[in-house]
């Protein structure tokens, strides 16, 4: 997305990068809420090429199923299946009929041989229910209904529950014999499993015009969700890239207009788009860079016209006016009078002669900020520099306690030796004074961040107001009551000229840090001389 | 709604659909004798020919089966029926006590008769019999020559037997175990009744006016 992200590493209290709009968003925001739901044309092809691919095979899988769904209905409902399975109940009941012709026949056989003596039948009809597969009982009825004999089987069944069933043989002399045979339930339970069963083929076989169409429209269904939820993915993956290339192209046109606080968020994908928004984001990092130093220098080099011209017209008119006020003195001395004229004259050439020490010291640092010599930059190890700088200040010492880090072994880049000692020294300085009276503590670091090497020069100090953070670059802004203001915008002009860049900010614990970046110059050479041009 | 007013409308659109259709299975004008009973039409009609063999070698099948039959008066030259009369008959052979366990559902039995058959023989007679059916006043027959119209079907489709093939093809699939598979439970969802049956037998009786039923 285009908008406050990480920019280029800054300060904090630096004006972040400023929001850029996407091309074509107007002020409604309901009307970009739907203009956002339309599919660019990018986003309808990568969509419908992907509908594409996902149904084709699909129709063709549909096609295949349906012809799939008959054959198989054709096979598994086969009409010599269809008969044998509905059949399958009047098999039950051709064993039913078996069982009952085969039960009547013993019971038959058994009233054939029955005893006329009751006693005697009795025993009879023991043996003859114990040796009878299958008969649990029998009662032999006289003529009258009365109850002659009866024996009752004393085997146990072990064929789990049975259904009886009578088979009533009536006898010759009167009376009837009753024997009760026992049918196995399990076959009750499996002939109604079995119409069950054919009743379900039943339907299936009058429905087996319509299953292949149920079944054909279900992949037809299925078809169309699959292939809108890959219409949906495929709009989905376009516009995850239209979307960053269209906030692109928006971010472009505002850099076109002048715009160079664009920033374009390029999110957390690796791929091209993303690769191309952190390079359109280093570029217009880099051009603001440059933009800022090449106004930053010509603003320097207006103040610096300005302080040559002041120094120049104050300087020429100080040099008579300590003659002709020595000359004075040396007169009245030569022919003292009043005595209180005396007092006078020494008094006022005290005055005199500090004031004209101030205005000469103004005009000395004038000169020096208007004369700053061009930059010769030379290879050099930042961390051994600023070691050294340290060990061949002793004055610094006196003042303050420096400590200087390194978390780099090695820290090359290019450096004017002379003019970078008086970016140490302003830095220093201003440090001691931020703590002044009290003695001060200095923190020197050395680091290499990626293609630069960093030194920062950090104090215990107050620190630095953020709406301040601005102006302390420019010349003659001060916050001191003594001080010209051109320490600060004389160390940022070197370090500009350096190709480098400085920056204010809190030190953690409190206190001010300022971070000089220079380039990483990894092997010496005849590199291109860094800010010459500037 | 119940079963048999569901079946007596859909036996009222079929009759309407096969209205214009020629009985190309009615050899012979279904026998029928009218009568006007206090202002009202009865109408003995004889079904017997519709009770083919081989329908009753299927009604004894030992499977439950079911004979809708749908007696209609309506215009000859075809249209709406003027009046429907419907009957349901649950038909089921028992392999075991060889008997047939009929359940007849009518207009005058909305809940079942259940009545026990022990022959083929009686089974006809009784699937044929359309005894003293009401159709109505006589008097709100319209105009001009009408039919007595009878559609006799074995083993239609019926809803829940619809449902149950839904439930059949919804459980069945690659996920055994009662679960259901996504294409079998959108299959049957979409499955439908299937188009009237090309084996219905339709009857028609000679044509009549109203001024022609006897007292």
């Amino acid at each position: 997305m285009i908008g406050p992200g990480p920019g280029p590493a800054g300060p904090p209290g630096e004006e972040a990068p400023r929001t850029a709009s996407a091309a074509g968003e107007g002020p409604n925001p309901l009307r970009r809420a739907l203009d956002r739901l339309v599919p660019s044309r990018f986003e309808r092809v990568i969509a419908l090429a992907l509908v594409i691919a996902a149904t084709l095979p699909l129709v063709a899988g549909v096609v295949l199923a349906a012809r799939l769904v008959t054959e198989n209905v054709s096979v598994w409902l086969a009409p010599r299946v269809v008969d044998r399975v509905q059949g399958i109940p009047l098999l039950y009941g051709e064993l039913f009929q078996a069982r009952k012709a085969l039960y009547a026949e013993q019971a038959r056989s058994v009233a054939r041989l029955l005893p006329t003596d009751p006693a005697r039948a009795q025993a009879y009809l023991a043996a003859a229910v114990e040796h009878t597969p299958r008969l649990r009982r029998i009662t032999w009825f006289g003529a009258d209904e009365a109850r002659l004999a009866e024996a009752e089987s004393r085997t146990p069944w072990d064929e789990g529950e049975y259904r009886e069933w009578a088979a009533h043989v009536a006898l010759a002399g009167g009376g009837r014999l009753d024997c009760i045979f026992a049918v196995e339930a399990r076959f009750f339970a499996e002939v109604e499993e079995a119409r069950t069963l054919g009743e379900q083929v039943r339907e299936l076989d009058r429905l087996r015009a319509e299953l292949p169409r149920s079944y054909g429209l279900a992949f037809g269904v299925l078809l169309v969700f699959w292939a809108a939820f890959a219409a949906l993915l495929g709009i989905w993956l376009a516009r995850r890239t239209t979307r960053r290339v269209t906030r692109l192209v928006g971010a472009v046109r505002q850099l076109a207009a002048g715009d160079l606080s664009v920033y374009v968020d390029p999110g957390r994908s690796q791929d091209e788009v993303a690769d191309l928004t952190r390079a359109f984001n280093t570029m217009v990092r880099d051009v603001k860079e440059g933009r800022d130093r090449i106004v930053y220098l010509e603003k320097i080099s207006g103040w610096q016209e300005v302080a040559r011209r002041l120094a120049h017209e104050i300087k020429n008119p100080l040099t008579p006016i300590q003659l002709a006020f020595q000359q004075l003195e040396a007169r009245w001395r030569q022919a003292p009078g009043d005595p209180d004229f005396g007092r006078l004259v020494d008094d006022a050439g005290q005055i005199v002669r500090e004031e004209i020490a101030t205005l000469q010291r103004l005009v000395e640092e004038f000169s020096g900020f208007a004369k700053l010599p061009e930059v010769r930059p030379e290879p050099a190890d930042l961390g051994e520099f600023a070691e050294e700088f340290v060990k061949t200040s002793p004055q610094l010492l006196e003042v303050a306690e420096v400590e200087v880090v390194r978390t780099s072994p090695s820290s090359p880049t290019l450096l004017d030796r002379t003019l970078f000692r008086r970016v140490l020294a302003n830095l220093c300085l201003n440090a001691i004074e931020a703590v002044r009276p009290a003695r001060a503590r200095l923190h020197l670091g050395v680091a290499r961040a990626r293609d630069r090497v960093v030194l920062t020069v950090a104090d215990e100090g107050p620190g630095i107001e953020r709406p301040l953070r601005e102006r302390i670059f420019d010349p003659y802004f001060t916050t001191k009551g003594t001080g010209t203001g051109l320490g600060l915008a004389i160390v940022k002009k070197i370090v500009l000229q350096h190709g480098g860049e400085i920056q204010v900010g809190d030190r953690p614990g409190g206190g001010a840090t300022f971070a000089v970046s220079l380039p990483l110059v990894e092997r010496a050479g005849p590199e291109p001389r860094p800010g010459a041009s500037h | 709604m119940s079963a048999l007013a569901r079946h007596l409308r859909l036996a009222a659109l079929a009759a309407l659909a096969l209205a214009g259709a020629a009985p190309a299975r009615a050899a012979a004008p279904l026998p029928v004798e009218l009568s006007n009973v206090d202002g009202r039409l009865r109408v003995t009609a004889d079904l017997g020919p519709a009770i083919t063999p081989d329908a009753l070698r299927e009604l004894s099948n030992g499977l439950q089966n079911v004979l809708a039959i749908y007696v209609s008066v309506a215009p000859e030259g075809g249209g709406a029926p003027v009046a429907v009369y419907g009957r349901i008959v649950d038909v089921l052979w028992d392999v075991w006590e060889e008997t047939f366990a009929v359940t007849i559902k009518d207009p005058r039995n909305p809940d079942g008769m259940h009545l026990v058959v022990p022959t083929q023989a009686g089974l006809r007679a009784l699937l044929a019999s359309g005894r003293d059916l009401d159709f109505g006043p006589v008097a709100s027959l319209p105009p001009g020559p009408l039919v007595v119209q009878a559609r006799v079907e074995l083993n239609p489709v019926s809803r829940e037997q619809l449902q149950r093939t839904r439930e059949f093809i919804a459980s069945a699939g690659p996920r055994a175990g009662g679960a259901r598979s996504v294409l079998g439970a959108m299959a049957s969802f979409l499955l439908r009744e299937p188009p009237p049956d090309a084996d219905v037998i339709i009857l028609r009786s000679r044509s009549f006016v109203a001024a022609e039923v006897p007292r």
